[in-house]
């Protein structure tokens, strides 16, 4: 088998199209089984996957940029960067890509409730085509992702104007180097007395990440009071929607950590 | 020279600069790797084993090929070198395949195929019907204890596998030599290893040589685990005609290896005008397939039953049960954590039950000098658990806080816990005297350099450095002029296994004393050798062993922990805010040594109470074999940790030391679920580890609808 | 397509002919024989491994060789020989901060990624600094110690 260095986007979509090849990021994740024998498509010399620019829409930012460097650029909305920064350790930030946390599938990538949340979206290459989606659609199951064998993850697309107040938490089993039991995400606008966007999202919990933009609909649009009216209801949507799945904790811990959260970031936006 | 005083560890160079030699860091030309074939059930017989067809070079050894007895001499010798017939457990081995080519044999094994008949396993104390020890003792007259008692509690608590996560995993290297063998590589004692391989190779013992090497943690994981594989690869090396290196991965090290055992204590407690009057306590460890040490491990935990208190009247029943998991071992503490968690909550929940604070309950039970201890024997020397407390209290108020943490609401809360222990220092009853008979020497060159002989290793607990320093001091020479080199049986005597909290206290003692007389001899020039051998001290009531009788220990070492936390009524996750800690090991031969040692030591109690959480599932497997699943603190996890030493000198000891490296691991799990109880409100809580589940399960905290 | 791995340790030249699959580890330990580099896990769960790949702190089991061709590799073996070094030496030895001496590379090499980023940290920042860098001996208050007293001595080095 055969690997390689591409060093620009053309060429690395050449290699993926010829197909055989694993897209390499940081590594993290592939080197843990760490096969001798595997071919791998080395992306990080690829300037086109390496940059976080902003443009009039999105913040740009390459598959191929490290967890340091989003929790280190300001140009990155702050939930990301502090998102970033709970992620292992430094060693590990220091490798580990935006690109391959996603591309690997897991639901507990502790970079996909935020983007969830804030509505990104992924440009997907092949030298065929170029998709732009949301990532919504890019999860579809557990270890099933829209992703084309010729296809590479290119950038995330971060919308500009993600709310800027935001609560994030990731419960892990200890300060460093822990793996998500639970992740959450929320982010709410509140102007003049109203409530302009509520996103939330659950990692860890379920095969993909939980959103639901149609219960987090129910309190777009309401003033404070009128969504503290609809609280209890958004709540037991919430309550019926989320169902986890067992891993290192129970379906119920995790349920009763989410429920929890849910409700601590609502009280801590004033509702 | 103040012998207190800190100096540059002797091995600080080689280790920082990478150039200290582990196992791993052998050249590998000419060397076979060795990867052991291990039973995928947990109890089986093993019908037929069928290999695939081996390249030339590549060898596979079994029971077949052990040339003496198929056992490992440890205590008993019931654990089979390789399995004879039946495996007990899985991972128990069945054979060694070996070639030069590492991936090569990983390719092959994975091609070996074992058919079994499989047997319902046993997994639990509750369904296991083997009973490897059963020990009972007694003190007074509890029945006449029970029978008048004011009140009277019961209660039960279990603990957890604990795995040592040593940074260096397992791994020896045999080297066949003419008629002879050398195993080397990371192990704690060197004896103990040379008895096991003579006895697998029907050898004498000057026909095998064990050499230590530099070894990354150790904490009871390399006491009796290296006498199995060595025999294991000195088996096949000495098939192969080759050396044979076998170095475990983490998780087979973490789902193979010994482990702190399984616990289940049950406690019974009279308590007659607000003193606890007797108690009958209950102990069951779980042994897991194969005795290993178990018995010993047992000993240690019942005489401990009982906690730092003077309990007049007191029956503890002690047994080990077999079941068909991984054999559980030595781990720092031997057997003590888990009765000192059992017994410190057991005397906490009592307090509360009569409604007073648990720290002022338990200072009006704890022993003093003179007092009798569980096992008849005396508290010879004075007992400073009292003023350890006032030190710890101090450091981290914890009256006030323990007040002030009463009634929290909102979603962050905090709680402190205070728990006592001791640990007994050395050899359990009168294994020192009747087993060990150590011996340590010096030789002095004729360059008036001084070599130190001895068996004990220096695993990172500083002993090369200590042992020096006793040497340097008695004879006045710089330690750079003291020669201690990896021990080698073919060179050192036989000065005992370094386990116990017992090299510094026994083995630094006799280097001591030959000291004493080598600089009484000294010829400037000459080359001396100076011998001294093990005496127990006069003052010791001898230990009977079949009553549980006598002076368990010549002195004990004490501690008292506190710890300070938040948890998050959210999550169930906990923030360990502080914790602190006052050890009493006697003189310090070195402070940074000895408080380097109560630091670890402590994390790894806390660890042991919290987030060290090994599961297994109905098939007797082990869940969390990998450093992900199976935690271990972080540097961010214990961010204030505080040791304190107090020292009540040992007369019998070097400059007055006793025992330290175990002490520190013994009793922090109490303070720490002490200080959960409060934070959750309140509430009770009987096992460990303690985890984010268990404490949202507590809260029963309804999603907030 | 990758044939040879080409990079740059401790300042020399070091040519790689065992596959860009292979892990930076191996090739460091077997194949360069810097056994300063500690295997401890092989999954990048201890930072024993831990080396200096561009600048930056990485765990060398979680590098193919293949990402480290065109880069520079610095090991203890090549750290050692620095003035930074002997900073961190020193602070590390008074202390004691070095037991079994497994995680000591690794973590000697974290704490210079530490001060070239940060000169000055606290003792939050040193924690947050050594976090992948698991040790079960110390229960790190002696590292930490070391590297603060290595950033206030060394003033200057960083």
């Amino acid at each position: 088998m055969v690997s390689y260095l591409p060093v620009s986007l053309n060429e690395a979509l050449e290699y993926r199209g010829a197909g055989g090849a694993i897209p390499y990021g940081g590594g993290t994740d592939l080197m843990i089984k760490g096969d001798k024998d595997a071919a791998y498509i080395f992306l990080h010399k690829v300037p086109e996957m390496r940059g976080i620019i902003e443009d009039d829409k999105y913040i740009r930012i390459g598959a191929c940029c490290t967890f340091t460097e989003v929790a280190g650029n300001p140009l990155c909305p702050a939930i990301l960067r502090e998102a970033a920064l709970q992620i292992a350790a430094p060693a590990i930030r220091n490798l580990g890509t935006i690109g391959g946390n996603i591309g690997n599938g897991s639901p507990k990538a502790d970079s996909a409730p935020v983007f969830f949340a804030a509505g990104a979206k992924l440009r997907l290459m092949s030298l065929r085509a170029e998709r732009i989606i949301p990532i919504k659609e890019f999860y579809l199951g557990r270890n099933k992702l829209s992703l084309e064998p010729d296809e590479l993850i290119v950038e995330v697309l971060m919308p500009k104007h993600v709310s800027s107040r935001y609560y994030y938490r990731k419960v892990g089993a200890r300060e460093a180097l822990a793996i998500s039991r639970v992740s959450f995400a929320g982010l709410m606008d509140i102007k003049e007395g109203r409530v302009m966007h509520c996103a939330v999202s659950f990692g860890a919990v379920s095969d993909v990440i939980i959103r639901r933009d149609d219960i987090d609909a129910m309190l777009t649009g309401k003033t404070v009071s009128e969504a503290k009216a609809v609280k209890q209801a958004y709540l037991n949507a919430y309550n019926t929607a989320i169902t986890p799945i067992r891993g290192r904790v129970s379906e119920k811990y995790r349920k009763a950590v989410c429920m929890n959260l849910l409700g601590d970031f609502l009280a801590a936006m004033g509702i | 020279m103040n012998i207190k005083e800190s100096v540059i560890k002797s091995d600080h160079a080689m280790k920082i600069t990478g150039e200290a030699v582990y196992v791993a860091d052998h050249p590998t030309d000419g060397m076979l790797f060795g990867r052991l074939l291990r039973s995928s059930k947990a109890r089986a017989r093993v019908l037929d084993v069928r290999l695939p067809a081996l390249p030339d070079g590549y060898l596979y050894a079994d029971k077949n090929d052990v040339p003496g007895a198929n056992k490992v001499k440890i205590v008993l010798d019931d654990t089979p070198v390789f399995a004879d017939g039946t495996v007990e457990f899985i991972g128990d081995p069945i054979g060694l395949l070996m070639g030069p080519d590492e991936d090569t044999v990983n390719r092959l094994l994975e091609r070996i195929e074992v058919e079994y008949e499989g047997l319902p396993p046993v997994l639990s104390i509750e369904d296991s019907d083997t009973v490897f020890f059963d020990y009972t003792y007694a003190k007074g007259n509890t029945d006449k204890a029970f029978a008048e008692a004011d009140h009277i509690f019961e209660e039960e608590f279990r603990t957890g596998l604990q795995e040592h996560a040593y940074l260096e995993t397992n791994g020896l290297i045999a080297r066949p030599d003419g008629g002879r063998i050398t195993v080397h590589g990371s192990l704690q004692c060197p004896y103990y290893v040379q008895g096991a391989v003579a006895n697998a190779m029907g050898f004498e013992p000057d026909r095998v040589q064990i050499k230590y090497d530099t070894t990354g943690g150790a904490f009871g994981g390399k006491e009796d685990y290296p006498s199995i594989l060595a025999a294991q690869a000195a088996v096949a090396a000495y098939k192969a005609g080759k050396p044979v290196r076998v170095i475990f991965g983490r998780r087979e090290d973490m789902e193979f290896t010994s482990k702190r055992h399984p616990s289940k204590c049950g406690y019974k407690a009279a308590v007659k005008d607000g003193r606890v009057t007797a108690m009958d306590i209950d102990v069951k460890y779980n042994a897991g397939a194969y005795t290993t040490l178990s018995k010993v491990v047992l000993q240690r935990g019942i005489i401990c039953a009982c906690g730092v208190y003077n309990i007049q009247n007191l029956a503890v029943r002690g047994r080990a049960y077999k079941t068909n998991t991984v054999p559980n071992g030595a781990f720092r503490g031997f057997g003590g954590p888990q009765p000192f968690f059992a017994v410190e909550m057991m005397m906490s929940h009592i307090a509360r039950n009569l409604g007073v604070e648990p720290l002022a309950f338990k200072e009006r039970h704890v022993a003093a000098q003179g007092d009798v201890t569980s096992t008849g024997g005396r508290f010879h020397f004075p007992v400073p658990i009292l003023l350890m407390i006032e030190q710890v209290a101090k450091a981290c108020n914890f009256r006030e806080k323990r007040e002030a943490y009463k009634n929290q609401t909102g979603t962050r809360r905090k709680g402190i816990g205070m728990s006592l222990c001791y640990h007994g220092a050395g050899f359990t009853g009168a294994g020192e005297r009747d087993l060990i008979k150590a011996v340590a020497k010096l030789r002095k060159y004729p360059d008036n350099k001084v070599e130190v002989l001895t068996a004990n290793t220096d695993m990172g607990q500083g002993l090369n450095t200590t042992f020096a320093k006793i040497v340097a001091n008695e004879l006045k020479i710089p330690m750079h002029d003291i020669i201690i080199a990896n021990p080698d049986t073919d060179r050192v005597p036989d000065s005992g296994p370094t386990v116990a909290s017992r090299s510094i206290m026994v083995v630094g003692e006799l280097l001591r004393r030959a000291a004493v007389r080598l600089r009484e001899q000294w010829a400037d020039g000459g080359e001396q050798l100076v011998e001294e051998r093990f005496k127990e001290p006069g003052y010791v009531i001898p230990f009977d062993l079949e009553k549980f009788q006598g002076d368990a220990y010549p002195t004990y070492s004490w501690a008292v922990n506190a710890v300070e936390l938040e948890a998050d009524t959210l999550t169930g996750t906990v923030k360990v805010l502080g914790a602190y800690g006052s050890f009493d090991v006697g003189t310090p031969i070195d402070r940074n040594i000895v408080t380097g040692q109560m630091e670890g030591g402590t994390m790894q109690g806390i660890g042991f109470a919290s987030m060290e959480r090994m599961a297994v599932d109905g098939s007797g497997k082990i869940r969390g074999n990998s450093l992900s699943d199976y935690i271990i603190p972080t540097s961010l996890d214990i961010p204030n940790l505080q040791c304190m030493l107090y020292e009540e000198e040992y007369p019998e000891g070097p400059y007055g030391a006793k025992g330290a490296g175990e002490l520190p691991a013994v009793g922090a799990a109490g303070a720490y679920i002490e200080a959960i109880e409060q934070a959750l409100g309140d509430v009770r809580v009987n096992h460990i580890p303690f985890t984010a589940e268990d404490a949202i399960e507590i809260l029963h905290k309804e999603p907030s609808l | 397509m990758i044939r040879e791995v080409v990079f740059n340790l401790n300042g020399e030249t070091a040519v790689w002919n065992g596959g860009p699959a292979a892990r930076l580890l191996d090739a460091l330990r077997d194949g360069f024989r810097n056994t300063g580099v500690k295997c401890g896990c092989r999954e990048g769960e201890c930072g024993a491994c831990a080396v200096i790949l561009d600048g930056m702190l990485v765990n060398s089991c979680m590098v193919a060789m293949g990402r480290a061709g065109g880069s520079e590799v610095m090991t203890i073996e090549g750290y050692k020989k620095t003035e930074r070094f002997a900073a961190l030496d020193k602070s590390f030895a008074s202390v004691s901060a070095v037991q079994c001496g497994f995680c000591t590379p690794g973590m000697v090499l974290a704490a210079e990624c530490l001060l070239r980023e940060n000169p000055r940290p606290d003792e939050g920042e040193i924690r947050a600094g050594i976090s992948g860098n698991l040790c079960r001996c110390t229960g790190y208050n002696a590292i930490v110690k070391a590297i603060s007293s290595a950033a206030k001595d060394g003033e200057g080095l960083w």
